[in-house]
């Protein structure tokens, strides 16, 4: 059955890069023109649904007409990739709904894949939110992103993945003044790294490519994932290696 | 010969729940294969057949014709449990003319299976009743059912008092139905289907519904939880029991998981 990946991205701590994650993952897919929605649970501060008011819809999901609005669009049929960026405010809610209706087995019948991108912190609450999360969806795919600007350190024994291969993004730190070039309502990385540069590639633009590559990255190891949990486990350890190779061989 | 079983549902009072709990013991049993017959007191209109029509029968339980089709025919009935969801207020004369008839006296004998069902309000009034009902229940399974649909307490923050109702015969067992989500229970209502085939997204005829599927989680966790109730005080035992065989009743169908 053709999966239609979903992402959600989420964390229990505020100011954690949540929407300029969810951002990236937008402009990554429609950067190559797949069919995508949005949904945006941030009340306060729909950020992603203000950018890209075509594609994200903002959801209140504190009473139960929010949560069908939400969740029985999310369950709906339609081969397009979805991004849901969970405001932390929404957190609580959010997972105990998708986890008292029984989504991720309904939605994994249906041929969707939740992909959850969990946001790490230094904070021990963040931590045994992984933690419980990873106990209470033993079935769903979980990736942790590492935000350098957020925290430095990592603790890999915290945030594990769901599958070693499904490995840990890593969004690099920028400097300040670019940070604030990026936050600009007008800027679209995806158009930044269309047009043409005549000075050569600019930080913004090598930031996006690593964070882009390491989108495609997952999503390969999603995809190789499957084929190997279809093909009753058998290994398929070197195809990774060998295409990062290649990659870091062309300079991409 | 199987021994047939009786379970009556009844209250002191309207509007605690009654009926639900009638249903949700409708579709236990039907996910456990037990073929099961209902007499529905709410004459003349019904509320319980509404969703379980095939297997419902509207009944005055005051009528002796009716007394007859329900008492009369324990053991011609293809159906090993019969449910009679009792009118509201109408419990105690309800196991009243049971023993005036010798039905009690028949489960005394062991020659039936007879289960309560006691759906408590929250109020002192209606904790009174326990003890009037308990009478009749000497030889019955006896269950003290706490629906918490309205966030009640029947209070549990007072101690002395829950003891003085809920601790005092050794011989009756709480069950707890949790609340189940107001818009969940008002699609059911709307949908007119068992729980169990709103769970499965079918309208009455068996056809594909429409319903949302965040109600149907709902409803399938809260299901779910309630089962667990009933599997925690055995009643899937207490009917194979009546049935002179602990395997009669057979395993349970997969639509609805027990909640962790």
């Amino acid at each position: 059955m053709a999966q239609a990946p979903l992402y959600i991205v989420a964390s229990p701590s505020p100011r954690v890069g949540k929407t300029l994650i969810a951002r990236l993952l937008v402009e990554f897919f429609g950067s190559s023109n797949r069919p995508l929605v949005g949904y945006d649970l941030d009340q306060r501060e729909p950020e992603l649904a203000t950018r890209f008011p075509d594609l994200v819809t903002t959801i209140d999901i504190t009473d139960t007409r929010g949560e069908m609005a939400l969740f029985d669009r999310l369950i709906a049929p339609g081969l397009r990739t979805t991004v849901v960026d969970v405001g932390y405010a929404s957190f609580d809610k959010f997972f105990s709904v998708l986890i008292e209706i029984g989504f991720v087995r309904e939605a994994q019948r249906r041929g969707i894949e939740p992909v959850i991108l969990f946001i790490s912190d230094t904070a021990p609450l963040t931590a045994r939110a992984y933690a419980e999360l990873r106990t209470a969806l033993e079935t769903t795919v979980f990736v942790p992103v590492h935000n350098e600007s957020v925290s430095v350190m990592f603790e890999k024994a915290d945030f594990a993945p769901s599958r070693p291969e499904f490995g840990v993004i890593r969004i690099p730190r920028l400097s300040a003044i670019v940070r604030g070039v990026v936050d600009r309502p007008s800027v679209s990385f995806a158009q930044y790294m269309h047009d043409d540069r005549p000075g050569g590639p600019t930080e913004i633009h090598s930031w996006v490519r690593d964070i882009f590559t390491e989108f495609r990255e997952l999503e390969l190891r999603l995809l190789m994932g499957r084929l190997t949990a279809s093909l009753g486990g058998s290994p398929v350890t070197n195809f990774l290696d060998a295409w990062r190779g290649r990659q870091t061989k062309h300079g991409a | 010969m199987a021994k047939p079983t009786v379970v009556v549902v009844g209250a002191d009072k309207g509007g605690v729940g009654k009926t639900t709990v009638s249903r949700t013991l409708l579709d236990y049993f039907t996910a456990h294969h037990v073929a099961t017959r209902a007499f529905d007191t709410e004459a003349p209109k019904g509320t319980l057949k509404r969703f379980h029509p095939d297997i419902t029968d509207i009944v005055d339980v005051t009528y002796v014709p009716d007394q007859m089709r329900i008492f009369d025919t324990l053991s011609t009935t293809d159906a090993s449990v019969t449910v009679l969801d009792v009118r509201a207020g109408l419990l105690s004369p309800t196991l009243r003319a049971l023993r005036d008839i010798g039905f009690l006296e028949a489960v005394k004998k062991g020659q039936l299976n007879f289960v309560v069902f006691h759906i408590l309000g929250s109020s002192i009034a209606s904790l009174n009743e326990i003890e009037d009902t308990s009478v009749f229940t000497t030889d019955a399974k006896y269950f003290l059912v706490k629906n918490y649909f309205n966030n009640t307490t029947f209070f549990e923050w007072d101690q002395a008092t829950y003891a003085s109702y809920f601790k005092k015969f050794k011989d009756a067992v709480e069950i707890s139905i949790p609340k189940l989500n107001e818009m969940a229970y008002e699609q059911v209502e709307l949908a007119s289907v068992p729980f169990l085939t709103f769970v499965a997204n079918k309208n009455l005829k068996g056809d594909a519904a429409n319903y949302s599927f965040v109600l149907r989680g709902y409803v399938r966790h809260w299901l779910g939880n309630v089962w667990g109730e009933y599997d925690r005080v055995k009643l899937n035992d207490i009917i194979a029991a009546g049935n002179g065989n602990a395997n009669a009743a057979g395993p349970r169908v997969q639509v609805v998981r027990s909640a962790q």
